[in-house]
């Protein structure tokens, strides 16, 4: 029973993985674009922490710390040199 | 069957309704802002719900990793949402939900003058 939970929902959580990169592709506009990729890494640390849950190890949250680091980075530059056309002013 | 299974499980089943409501909403709705509701706020609760799951593994190196990433996505999907409502808001996107009434933003210029001091 509580290994079929953990299997149904990895198994469900890559359908929606799937999905979100269809939202990524069929975007109308630049940022709703960044905002779908923004939710595909949540949806990707979301991923690793169910992994890291269903296996008791720890070593897949170092990597999805380090993908919540990057994703919010990432998220902020791709935004502020869309609307201004540089970084920091 | 302990209960901290069972609560395990159905903080795991909460987490993935609540991201499968998240991406519909990016699908469902209409523009940018409204977007940004489905997948700031209900994606996000997801992760948080299979963060404290992990309490149910009884690891503490699990559950200290886990914390710090909810702390860190608690204090970081706000300023992630706040950056692109307003680069939307900055390149006039367009409102697209029937009803919308723009009552934000009369200080924020539409396009921010671009300075060459940089």
């Amino acid at each position: 029973m509580h290994e079929v939970v953990f299997y149904l929902a990895a198994l469900w959580m890559t359908v929606l993985l799937g999905l979100s990169v269809i939202s990524v592709i069929r975007a109308r506009s630049s940022l709703t674009r960044i905002l779908a990729l923004d939710m595909t890494i949540l949806i990707l640390i979301a991923l690793l922490v169910l992994f890291s849950d269903s296996n008791r190890v720890s070593y897949y949250l170092d990597a999805a710390l380090m993908l919540a680091l990057l994703s919010v980075i990432a998220t902020i530059a791709a935004a502020r040199y869309h609307s201004e056309g540089k970084l920091f002013s | 069957m302990s209960p901290l299974v069972l609560l395990t499980d159905a903080l795991v089943l909460l987490g993935v309704l609540v991201m499968t409501v998240g991406v519909y909403g990016v699908f469902r709705m209409p523009d940018t802002y409204t977007k940004l509701h489905a997948s700031s706020k209900a994606v996000f609760l997801g992760v948080i719900a299979l963060v404290v799951a992990s309490v149910g593994t009884r690891e503490p190196a699990v559950m200290t990793r886990g914390f710090l990433i909810a702390a860190f996505l608690v204090v970081t999907t706000p300023i992630a949402a706040h950056v692109i409502a307003r680069a939307a808001y900055a390149r006039d996107e367009a409102m697209e939900t029937p009803g919308a009434v723009d009552e934000s933003g009369h200080d924020l210029p539409a396009r921010p003058p671009t300075r060459d001091d940089g």
